[in-house]
């Protein structure tokens, strides 16, 4: 059957972690602690301009929830497909001594591949901003 | 089983790395070239894929022996030769097919999607390792879902795509789900060595995780709780696309679904087949009884190819743990009949529909006086589909239906039978449009109806091949039968 | 020590929930998140089962990290797609694009 145990020792809870802990813990408190005294103490005078959301300090333009030009979206999209073969890499990294010439090879062909791809994109215009 | 690396493992997947290089070809000079230098792309991919055909068939056979390849990421058999060619010839006649369609010829993201997909295909039918195989599905399903939301124009088209992503995600998903609580049982991801370890576990885990995997399987081959996607995606798709995503992508589900079942589940085995005979019948059925209602040809034909899973399914059924026997030989017969079928089937719809601009039935009436010749193809396409001699289709079921009969899976034969004879009802129905009625309005039938070179080349390549597998079946089957025993 | 048995758990949470979006949810774009969900639920599932079952076989980290690659990939061309049919109709919401049903 299956053994749902590990015997090793948990990393998790080596001592070197455990100021990590402490600074985790007053930060999430001392933010707390912020809001809490500025609710008890601060003075409360409300008026319409400070209920107004806030656009570093002008008067706001517009409504929040505008429409974003899709060129955003498609700069965004080729962000994410030539940022996620970066995964393949961190991997290849690790073990690039062991893997030697041949490994090389392979990631230069993966390669090869991408940049057909963005030689296709930049020739179709998806780099152009307008 | 494992074998180290050498250079006869670049031979074995040959087929793929010939795909990559055309797909970046046809990507490279899709960039470079002028527009109205396109129309050449589509040729250039045809006479690729022909070239990787022979090429296949002649250099890159796997040897006597089953091996696997790359750390068992691949396995190297007769049943994923088999199938690389039956992806490739697909490939190519959706190819000719879709060369003169207005939205799709001139564009050379087509050609690449189409060879991606077929890549992902080719990988499908020879995965021998669950990273590999969610790989390779993924690698076919991403582009198909591009390739049905191509039109993006229309909003049929772009419908489809919607609707084959949203079900295809949720159901990867699950499969990968599945993949994962059969990692975690096992502690292994490779098929051959999965089946081993499963054997000693609890049969609830066992089945849990099988009925997981099922789910994700049972959406690429379009079977019943998972098949509301094909009838909307058929409609939507171009004509082309949605007789690749009928017969090649649903060629690779199966292919996928017998070895997974056989490599890694031998231990479920009565089980299994007790589930898998219960889907097929549903399947059939459900499919068969609501081809009945519609009007549509593009969704008779999904409803249609819907059944046709169920059919396919029995034979899944009819295997013994022996191991040779006719069941998955005969699954091989009936997806290699089917596709040629199907294809030959889409194929004269969009010939139709390229001209006539409608896939509704009632403007199929007069057909056989507007093209003598198209109505022939639809002719020999939906007999064979129905099941009737000399086609390929009629042989396929027999092989099918004698699996089960020997497994002793009577009464599911019986029910198959029954099955085809509602079959036989909407064929014929629809066979009387073309040849039997008249358009009110005669002046429509002297419209000539013009089959462009591309579509007369695929249509008749796929009607001598119908007859073939017909007339002269014993060579096909007995490659069948190889391909089927190199799966153990 | 962690047992495993909590990883599992709070995966088969978090599958469950994705699944519940993608069910329940109309709006496209929150069933592909709900599918994200569920991918992310593998991920941990696979993770946990590398470190406590088989630590020594790196392939439970390799799937999961090709899951990564291929869920951008699916997500790219998911929101493409929604693109596409929102131009022409002005709605992602699944129900409303129902053109064809039988």
């Amino acid at each position: 059957m299956i053994n749902f145990s590990l015997q090793e020792a948990n990393p998790m809870l080596a001592p070197e972690y455990i100021p990590l802990a402490i600074l985790f813990i007053l930060a999430t408190a001392l933010g707390f602690l912020v809001v809490i005294i500025g609710n008890l103490f601060g003075p409360r005078r409300p008026s319409i301009r400070k209920a107004m959301p806030y656009e570093s300090g002008m008067r706001p333009i517009g409504v929040g929830t505008r429409r974003t030009p899709v060129r955003f979206y498609l700069t965004a999209m080729l962000f994410i497909l030539f940022d996620v073969e970066v995964i393949f890499f961190l991997p290849w990294a690790v073990v690039f001594r062991e893997l030697g010439l041949s490994g090389l090879i392979e990631m230069g062909l993966f390669l090869l591949i991408l940049l057909i791809g963005f030689i296709y994109a930049w020739k179709k215009g998806a780099l152009e901003w307008e | 089983m494992f074998v180290p690396f050498d250079s006869t493992m670049l031979l074995a997947i040959l087929p793929e790395i010939l795909l990559v290089v055309l797909a970046g070809v046809v990507l490279a000079l899709d960039a470079a070239w002028q527009p109205e230098k396109r129309r050449w792309l589509g040729w250039l991919t045809v006479v690729g894929l022909a070239v990787a055909f022979i090429l296949t068939a002649t250099v890159s056979q796997p040897e006597s022996e089953p091996r696997l390849l790359f750390g068992g990421m691949l396995r190297d058999d007769w049943l994923s030769f088999a199938f690389r060619l039956v992806f490739l010839f697909g490939a190519a006649i959706t190819t000719l097919f879709a060369m003169d369609h207005e939205a799709l010829g001139r564009k050379g993201e087509f050609y690449v999607l189409l060879l991606v997909s077929t890549l992902g295909m080719n990988l499908m039918a020879s995965a021998g390792d669950l990273i590999m195989l969610y790989l390779a599905i993924e690698t076919t399903s991403i582009p198909l879902y591009i390739l049905a939301g191509f039109i993006t124009t229309d909003d049929k088209s772009t419908e489809a795509g919607f609707k084959y992503l949203l079900f295809g995600a949720m159901t990867s998903a699950v499969m990968l789900y599945g993949f994962s609580l059969l990692y975690g049982f096992s502690g292994e991801t490779n098929l051959y060595l999965l089946a081993g370890k499963l054997g000693e576990l609890p049969m609830p885990a066992l089945l849990g995780s099988l009925l997981l995997v099922l789910v994700g399987f049972s959406f690429k081959v379009s079977a019943v709780p998972f098949h509301f996607w094909a009838p909307d995606v058929y409609e939507g798709a171009p004509t082309p696309v949605a007789g690749f995503l009928s017969t090649a992508s649903k060629a690779a589900g199966f292919a996928v679904l017998m070895r997974v079942l056989l490599a890694a589940f031998p231990a479920a085995l009565p089980s299994w087949q007790g589930l898998i005979a219960l889907l097929a019948v549903v399947t059939m059925t459900v499919g068969n009884l609501l081809a009945l209602a519609q009007t549509n040809v593009k969704r008779l034909l999904a409803f249609s190819s819907i059944a046709h899973a169920g059919y396919i399914l029995i034979g899944v059924v009819a295997v013994n743990a022996a191991g040779m026997n006719l069941g998955m030989a005969s699954v091989v017969f009936y997806l290699i009949a089917y596709l040629l079928t199907n294809l030959a089937a889409f194929g004269a719809v969009a010939t139709f529909g390229r001209v006539s601009g409608s896939d509704e039935m009632d403007a199929y009436k007069g057909l056989s006086r507007r093209s003598p010749a198209l109505a022939l193809v639809m002719l020999v396409a939906f007999l064979s589909l129905s099941g009737m001699p000399p086609f390929g289709g009629f042989i396929a079921k027999v092989f099918v239906f004698a699996a089960a009969v020997e497994a002793n899976w009577i009464w599911l034969a019986v029910i198959g039978v029954l099955n085809s004879i509602i079959g036989l009802y909407y064929y014929l129905t629809l066979l009387k449009y073309v040849y039997l009625y008249r358009q009110d309005n005669l002046e429509e039938e002297q419209k000539p109806l013009p089959i462009s070179r591309p579509y007369a080349l695929a249509l008749v390549l796929l009607v001598i091949g119908i007859i073939l597998l017909g007339t002269a079946f014993n060579p096909w089957f007995e490659w069948s039968r190889t391909a089927a025993a190199s799966l153990f | 020590m962690i047992p495993l048995s909590w990883y599992l758990i709070f995966a088969a949470a978090l599958f469950s929930i994705g699944l519940f979006g993608v069910l329940a949810r109309k709006n496209a774009v929150a069933i592909l998140l709900g599918v994200e969900l569920m991918l992310n639920a593998v991920n941990v599932n696979l993770v946990a089962f590398w470190r406590y079952r088989a630590p020594n076989m790196i392939a439970g980290q390799a799937f999961a990290i090709m899951i990564f690659a291929v869920a951008a990939a699916e997500v790219a061309v998911g929101l493409s797609l929604f693109i596409s049919i929102y131009r022409r109709r002005k709605t992602v919401v699944a129900n409303e694009i129902d053109l064809m049903k039988w």
